[in-house]
């Protein structure tokens, strides 16, 4: 059996992909199984899903926590400790990562080690569509490419897979083929299944409350989820051009976050590390004065 | 007769300070957050919200919390009741001499679409006609969204949700109509009904704060562009707003102990330059135009601006 753990941001499209990886399997006929993970899980915000292929039956459910390949959509998640991204990654496990760095590039700069493809998928989805928006088809295309699949089944489960997200046939064959681009530009590795090492049960402590008497469960700070970042949701950052800013606080109003303050001399200022990158911003600038610049990847945000 | 704001006329006017804080895990360009933070600058930090099950669940993810006021959760049927409870337990403690009248906080419900409309209508209608005094603010997102976007009654008519898919059968998508809430709210007569859009920053403002003078149910319904359910970029949450807005699908009004006035009044712009903006809606359009639900959603919005003005 052929274990395959996906890992995205809410909106890059990881749970498509493993669709489409299943789907592709199982045109082929295998066996498979796909699912995501559930967790309320938001646009931007850490999301895995998995894929299992095998020729018998699979009586295995649930998360993937040894996987032989893992994909992943969005290079920032490596270093974000919820997502969880090299959990149960061994030497023979497969890791594929949507990066404009080079694989020797991202060793250096991540804790990521071993079996390492790259390419960069949002860079040539941002040529061919012209905007940002999911990858599923790529980055499907890319694991059944990784997984041994055929071109063929992958192209016919991105049909099956985005037709049934409601998208329209020329959208559909523009992502087949730059999907299928995909497929070819990824060198093909053998993936080595088998039973693996077991991972380790987890050692429960029991949590201690104080009495009643003292007190009940609760957040008694304030508001503390500021000091959380959420810099590596953004692919696209604003950047203010302070020349043309007329100062008239729209940006200020907009945004969602209340990433965005007021300096003393009136004009607004982005704060990076509580941005998601939505763009709002941009949108309601009544002067042009946000722009958009690509998020430099890699890079501490 | 026109509406002039009265306190809040310039962007410049809109206090700085914040009290819903970022870090939160909701979605990049969430509208309803967007309101919230607007909602809050008025409502300040005295305050306690009872937050129903839905999106806003992720607002306090233990153990962050992006307010500098309280927080309760409550299933999603029953948020009003907890307005309540909490409500009675400050007046008991404040006629008791327990608690200084000066520390006294607001109560404020927070609840989606599915709870307001659906899930905790009657616990809602308990609570107006026990003319309970609270602030209750509905994020209508049109859609349970936070289990994955299902059909509510907010849904309107054409949009296409995991449960109402464009279908051989409905090739429309969601068939029913959008419930009228502020309809049914304003049955009760409570003193203040309100529907803001963050798009309308001092709109919103302005109405948080005239509300605050009234006692009794205060209830707003916000305008919540929502690109995870909606299917757009997370860049057009405003451009979604403003054009509901301008199309006049959402008409800005308030209705004070029952007296409905449009508080702006929008040169209504084809219903389609709202709809194209949104992937629930693309059906309608590809691969072939749907002429008759089209003239169907603009036949409903002549029809609520004919009766009203
Ligand atoms: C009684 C009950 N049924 C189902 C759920 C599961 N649930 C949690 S959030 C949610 C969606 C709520 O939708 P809505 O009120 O529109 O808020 P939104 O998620 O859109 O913010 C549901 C169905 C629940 N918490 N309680
Ligand atoms: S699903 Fe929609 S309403 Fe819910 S947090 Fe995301 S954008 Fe906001």
């Amino acid at each position: 059996m052929l274990s395959i753990r996906f890992h995205g941001r809410g909106g890059q499209g990881a749970k498509t992909a493993s669709r489409i990886v299943g789907t592709a399997a199982f045109l082929e006929g295998f066996t498979a199984q796909d699912s995501p993970i559930y967790g309320a899980e938001r646009r931007g915000a850490p999301v895995a899903a998995f894929t299992r292929i095998a020729k018998k039956p699979i009586r295995e459910r649930g998360l993937i926590a040894r996987p032989d390949l893992v994909v992943v959509a969005d290079a920032s998640l490596i270093g974000d400790p919820s997502a969880r991204v090299l959990d149960g990654v061994d030497e023979r496990t497969v890791l594929f990562v949507n990066s404009p760095l080079t694989p020797d590039q991202l060793r250096a700069r991540t804790s990521v080690s071993g079996r390492l493809t790259v390419l960069d998928l949002t860079d040539l989805a941002l040529k061919q569509f012209g905007k940002r928006g999911a990858i599923s088809a790529l980055l499907g295309a890319v694991a059944g490419r990784l997984a041994g699949l055929r071109p063929e089944s992958i192209r016919e489960a991105i049909v099956r897979e985005l037709t049934d997200l409601g998208l329209t046939a020329p959208v559909i064959e523009r992502n087949q083929a730059l999907a299928m681009q995909c497929f070819e530009a990824v060198q093909p590795v053998t993936l080595e299944p088998g039973p693996r090492a077991p991972v380790p049960s987890a050692q429960l402590r029991t949590p201690t409350y104080d009495p009643p008497t003292r007190g009940t469960a609760g957040i008694t700070a304030g508001p503390n989820s500021a000091i959380r970042s959420v810099s590596g949701w953004r692919t696209f950052r604003p950047v203010l051009r302070p020349d043309l800013c007329n100062g008239c606080w729209l940006c200020f109003a907009s945004c969602p976050e209340g990433a965005i303050t007021i300096k003393p001399d009136g004009k607004p200022a982005v704060y990076y590390p509580h941005c998601k990158g939505c763009l709002d911003c941009v949108e309601v600038c009544p002067t042009d004065a946000m722009t958009v610049e690509r998020e430099p990847e890699g890079a501490n945000k | 007769m026109t509406w002039e704001p009265h306190i809040f006329k310039d962007l410049h006017q809109i206090p700085r300070e914040e009290h819903v804080f970022p870090g939160t895990p909701l979605c990049a360009g969430c509208g309803g957050l967007e309101s919230l933070r607007l909602a809050s600058k008025v409502l300040g930090s005295n305050v306690v919200y009872v937050n129903a099950a839905g999106c806003f669940t992720n607002l306090a993810a233990f153990p962050f919390t992006p307010l500098d006021a309280s927080w309760l959760y409550t299933t999603m049927g029953s948020a009003p009741a907890g307005a309540q409870g909490v409500r009675d337990a400050l007046d008991v403690l404040i006629a008791k001499g327990r608690l200084p009248k000066e520390e006294d906080v607001k109560v404020v419900v927070l609840g989606g679409d599915g709870s307001t409309y659906d899930m905790a209508l009657s616990s809602t209608s308990g609570a107006i006609t026990r003319k309970l005094d609270f602030y209750y603010f509905c994020y209508d997102n049109e859609a349970y969204g936070n289990t994955g976007v299902q059909l509510s009654p907010a849904t309107p008519y054409g949009a296409r949700t995991a449960t109402s898919p464009c279908a051989v059968r409905h090739p429309a998508g969601t068939m029913q109509e959008k419930k009228d809430i502020f309809e049914i709210w304003r049955a009760h007569k409570p003193p203040y009904i309100a529907t803001v859009s963050p798009r309308y920053p001092l709109d919103l403002e302005e109405k948080f704060a005239r509300a605050a003078q009234y006692s009794g149910p205060k209830l707003f319904l916000a305008f919540a562009a929502c690109p995870t359910g909606w299917l757009f970029d997370p860049a057009y949450t405003p451009d979604v707003a403003k054009l509901a807005v301008e199309c006049g699908i959402w008409p800005l009004k308030e209705a004070i102990n029952g007296e409905v006035v449009h508080t702006y009044l929008p040169k209504r712009q084809p219903v389609e330059h709202y709809l194209k903006l949104q992937g629930r809606f693309r059906h309608l359009f590809e691969p072939t135009v749907q002429t008759d639900a089209i003239a169907h959603i603009q036949e409903r919005v002549n029809t609520y601006w004919r009766d009203v003005t």
